[in-house]
């Protein structure tokens, strides 16, 4: 599969994770490893390769990671723009930053938005693809997955593909529950599974570092359901989001305004000089 | 003992770590002065393993809607463990809403603390393989097969009668302790 150069695969890379904002567990922001990171974006390139996609959250700069590899000249192929929708100001501008700094800003672009929230109505049924790596919901029955995938599906086009990348570990029955129910939703849409690579992706994941997840490629034969609307997400799935009786309290993550981005924060280090006149 | 351990039970294990400077009865002296100035208890942590809103506070409270008791077991270790002497300044519940932490209580160097209300000094042994991870993206693993590695930490849910797999599978608790409301909290 991979025929391009890994060492400047991987520094392009690099770039990509230079720049992010650091995770926040507490809303299943996990990054992905790098390696692993290499090889999806070079997937997701070549299976987006010309058309508009939107990612549904992005923490991990995946869409930043496919872009740039190809604007890096590292391959030759991938999406044609790309629409990155976070609840995370961090992840959103640092996606807008990046983007200016590498002069394609007037292709990759992001914007502030909760999945609980209606889907914009001038985002509605416009893009060829949807990509999301949602909260796996194993405390939710799949139910964050779900709705990140519903709002790709609003998304995209009728004749469409979509991408979902969760976790996959057929020892651990919940991911294989939320998977198939994932499939049976996309299903619902008219979507079949096109292609599917299981257990591909590690995580800087604490309480399971062995846990890999899937990427699971979905492609419209028939637009079963077509939402004209969006509409939010309703009190009793709103109210169960995070697991029982455990609701989304959080609407937006915003950014304090610093100076330093991508750089140390002051307030972690202070300087201490050799003092004295001689420095000693 | 004191403690009963019954099977469908919530167990939060933790390791507690001990060293020439403070033992383990210094620890609860000290402790069991925060009660009395403030009324609860809070022990320090970190790691992500038992983040305060993902895990601690849903599995205790999932637990006791269905009336099972939730109790933090430790196993004592020696420990040189690396502690940043920041004092906790302001706690949360959510991570949202922020107070000052009560009078009475310090937390030096660690991002979480449990809430409890008393320390119990007892000596027992209990087996990992009579554990499984009760919240998370391990959940329903085996806590012989999880405690492993930098994770030694979890919630588990005890289900006991399954002989030892291990080795080392049999870890001896020298305290344990009642959580209270809010269970877990985020420090500053």
């Amino acid at each position: 599969m991979k025929d391009f150069d890994l060492r400047a695969a991987i520094n392009a890379i690099s770039d990509v994770t230079q720049n992010r904002p650091q995770p926040l567990r507490e809303f299943d922001q996990i990054y992905m490893k790098v390696a692993d990171m290499v090889l999806q974006a070079d997937f997701i390139a070549r299976r987006f390769d010309g058309l508009d996609v939107v990612f549904i959250g992005d923490g991990d700069s995946i869409a930043l990671s496919a872009y740039h590899l190809k604007t890096s000249n590292v391959i030759d192929y991938g999406p044609n723009s790309i629409l990155v929708l976070d609840f995370d100001e961090r992840i959103v501008k640092s996606i807008i930053r990046f983007a200016e700094k590498y002069g394609f800003a007037d292709k990759v672009s992001s914007q502030l938005y909760n999945v609980a929230d209606p889907l914009p109505s001038d985002l509605m049924h416009t893009r060829d693809a949807f990509y999301t790596n949602p909260p796996w919901g194993a405390s939710n029955d799949g139910e964050s997955v779900i709705a990140f995938m519903e709002r790709g599906i609003e998304a995209v086009k009728e004749k469409s593909i979509g991408m979902l990348v969760i976790a996959d570990a057929p020892d651990i029955p919940w991911t294989q529950s939320v998977l198939l129910d994932s499939q049976r939703i996309a299903n619902d849409h008219g979507f079949l599974v096109a292609e599917m690579l299981p257990e591909q992706h590690f995580y800087h994941l604490d309480d399971a570092p062995d846990l890999k997840s899937c990427s699971c490629l979905f492609r419209r034969i028939t637009p079963k359901i077509w939402n004209t609307e969006s509409r939010k997400l309703d009190q009793v799935r709103f109210e169960n989001f995070y697991g029982n009786n455990n609701p989304l309290k959080v609407r937006y993550v915003r950014e304090q305004l610093t100076l330093n981005y991508g750089r140390a924060e002051e307030h972690t280090y202070r300087l201490e000089s050799w003092g004295g006149k001689n420095g000693d | 003992m004191a403690i009963e351990l019954t099977k469908g039970m919530g167990l939060l294990f933790m390791k507690v770590g001990v060293h020439a400077r403070e033992n383990l009865e210094d620890i609860i002296k000290r402790k069991q002065q925060e009660y009395d100035k403030a009324g609860m208890i809070f022990w320090g942590y970190g790691g992500n393993t038992c983040h305060p809103s993902k895990h601690v506070q849903p599995f205790v409270r999932e637990f006791k809607k269905q009336g099972k008791e939730v109790m933090l077991v430790m196993q004592e270790i020696n420990s040189n463990h690396f502690a940043e002497p920041k004092a906790a300044e302001e706690y949360s519940e959510d991570g949202i809403n922020w107070q000052v932490v009560p009078k009475g209580i310090e937390v030096l160097g660690s991002r979480y603390a449990l809430v409890l209300d008393r320390l119990e000094l007892e000596g027992f042994d209990i087996g990992l393989q009579d554990m499984s991870v009760a919240i998370g993206p391990s959940r329903g693993r085996i806590a012989s097969d999880y405690i492993q590695g930098h994770v030694d930490k979890g919630c588990f849910e005890f289900d006991p009668g399954s002989p030892p797999l291990k080795q080392n599978d049999v870890k001896h608790i020298s305290l344990y302790a009642r959580l209270k409301e809010p269970y877990a909290v985020h420090l500053k």
